[in-house]
């Protein structure tokens, strides 16, 4: 790759350089690595005790076999895996839909695209555990280009459904053209024209069409000018597709009974959150101060990042951390945080308390925490520290609120204001 | 049933550790105690599972599949967020070998704020580099998915880090 130093360039190269950097910043991390391997077999022994203990309990531990690096799901932390085509339900009884092999969406996306050869089809069909796609090489004459088409839910409504459909800042993403159209079914359709390397390290083009349907049905069409995604020579000076046809093609109502055709994982949220991109971490922050106790100090506290907040306090015997997670739709890893010595109140929230060493290495640290989980799967996590933050060494003896406190503050009903 | 986990399982962690470990301090944003957890921990997996792990094609690739996804369910699950601090740390970390220390603090520092999700995108691209696909396939999500997260993680990173990273990728 040629080097090119003019200031110009800086920019364009930021990913090449952020590859560079990262390789430099991890090479710098060393440990000892005997001990490091000897704690895994450690633990790899320790797991398999336990998995021959739930063997015998008659708990059914079944590992799948995949392919490439999408076998063997590891579920939590415990050992236990989430068995990949078992995970997921048959379509609602209610609606009930064919399944489409991945033979059959090559087969449908060759008879969508303009005539001419076909080569290298790759796909997934809709029972496999993860989303369907299909793709080939499409050569109209003027040159090979790979065109993909994949498929999956996002949220009605959820910050990810709104920034499938929303064009990049161009200052930061460098493109050719975009355009977002909202149809007349309310669906929204985005067409992108830019670059497989937003870099361009390559002079590779990737042209997409992202329609996200009021449902959720999200079908994404990607095209380029080249037979492969990557690794392979520029063919054509552009896609195949002109933004019209690629509209035409993320349109055709034949693939929206193949998103429907997707099992529904039956733990995955129906509907977005009542603020889609995670609650406010300022209201979070704030609302944390009001619940404090009075008599404490508030000596910093955390800017707006999404669904979660700190406060460092200090009641005139040092600093101490506090922080508080605020997530809905945890209900999924509920067995995970709620154990034997969880409490269910009367109305079946799951509160749980901790003391524990810090995780961040700060010496003498300890953490006090309160966990809650309401029955709809609304989290509120809060921790105090005996520091005013992970990393540095105790400055007391004990946080500043005590593990009492701390549940009444998670428990508050305030937090629902915010949710 | 005894499965066999012989030198080849020792042979295999000897050699890929250093590796897990380097990736999970960049998947956590630098928190060093956290990634050795996490290399236990995906060692420990790898060890249970070798008799099929060492039949597929490439494990190297299955386990930083499996590190990506222990640290994404870990931090599902945690009552707390990497750089939950009122301050970040100004020392280089002792262990950490005495190069190229500022570059590291301050991308290890950008990457301790995005999003986990996020970061785990940033560190399949661009330092396992794998492809979209590949990303998908590690996360769990769809093509579409990485797509968005790595624009906005590529954007964010670019804000925090502005000419630093050209100033020590020069050298």
């Amino acid at each position: 790759m040629p080097v090119d130093n003019h200031d110009h360039d800086h920019q364009d190269r930021f990913e090449e350089r952020l590859g560079e950097a990262l390789h430099q910043a991890g090479g710098a991390y060393e440990t000892d690595r005997r001990a490091l391997v000897a704690a895994g077999e450690t633990r790899g022994h320790r797991l398999l005790l336990r998995r021959r203990a739930a063997v015998v309990a008659g708990v059914a531990s079944v590992a799948l076999v995949g392919l490439g690096g999408a076998l063997l799901v590891p579920g939590g932390d415990d050992g236990r895996q989430s068995v990949a085509t078992g995970a997921k339900t048959p379509v609602a009884s209610a609606t009930p839909k064919a399944s489409y092999t991945g033979d059959e969406l090559i087969g449908i996306l060759e008879k969508l695209l303009p005539r001419g050869e076909f080569s290298s089809p790759q796909a997934r069909g809709t029972d496999d555990r993860l989303p369907p796609y299909a793709q080939v090489v499409h050569d109209d004459g003027k040159g090979k280009a790979a065109v993909a088409v994949g498929f999956d839910r996002v949220l009605p409504g959820s910050e990810q459904a709104r920034q499938t459909v929303e064009c990049p800042d161009k200052v930061l993403t460098p493109y050719d053209g975009c355009v977002v159209s909202r149809l007349s079914d309310g669906s929204a359709l985005r067409i992108f024209q830019g670059y497989e390397y937003p870099d361009r390290r390559a002079d590779t083009k990737l042209w997409t069409a992202d329609l996200v349907t009021p449902k959720g049905q999200h079908v994404s069409v990607s095209e380029w000018n080249a037979a492969a995604e990557k690794g392979a020579p520029v063919s054509r000076a552009e896609p195949p597709l002109s933004p019209a046809r690629l509209r035409t093609l993320a349109t055709a109502a034949a693939w929206l009974g193949v998103v429907d055709a997707i099992p529904v994982d039956p733990k995955a949220p129906t509907a977005a959150p009542a603020q889609p991109s995670g609650i406010d971490g300022g209201a979070i922050a704030s609302t944390l101060v009001s619940l404090l106790p009075k008599g404490v100090k508030v000596v910093a506290r955390s800017g707006p990042d999404s669904g979660y907040a700190y406060v460092v306090v200090d009641d005139g015997k040092g600093r101490s951390l506090v922080q508080i997670n605020v997530q809905p739709n945890m209900s999924d890893v509920e067995d995970q945080l709620f154990g034997a010595g969880a409490e269910t109140l009367a109305d079946g929230t799951k509160v749980v308390t901790h003391k524990e060493p810090g995780e961040k290495g700060g010496a003498g640290v300890v953490m006090w925490t309160a966990d809650t989980l309401r029955t709809d799967g609304f989290r509120v996590v809060v921790s105090a520290f005996n520091s005013g933050s992970q990393e540095t060494a105790a400055t007391r003896d004990a946080p500043a609120l005590t593990t009492k406190q701390l549940r009444a503050i998670a428990l508050s009903a305030k937090w629902r204001g915010l949710g | 049933m005894r499965q066999v986990r012989g030198d080849d399982y020792a042979e295999f962690a000897a050699a890929r550790a250093g590796h897990l470990y380097r990736s999970a301090c960049l998947l956590t944003g630098g928190d060093t105690h956290l990634a050795e957890d996490l290399v236990q921990e995906t060692l420990g997996r790898l060890y249970v599972r070798w008799y099929r792990v060492s039949r597929v094609g490439n494990p190297a690739g299955y386990a930083q599949t499996v590190l990506t996804r222990t640290f994404l369910a870990h931090q599902r699950r945690r009552s707390s967020r990497e750089r939950a601090t009122d301050e970040f740390p100004d020392l280089p970390d002792p262990r950490a070998a005495d190069t190229d220390t500022p570059l590291r603090l301050t991308l290890v520092e950008a990457l301790g704020r995005l999003s986990a999700k996020d970061r785990a995108v940033v560190v399949l691209r661009y330092w396992e580099d794998r492809s979209v696909e590949e990303t998908a396939e590690a996360m769990n999500v769809s093509s579409a998915a990485v797509r968005t997260r790595c624009t906005r993680a590529l954007a964010r990173l670019r804000l925090l880090l502005g000419d630093a990273l050209g100033e020590h990728a020069r050298h």
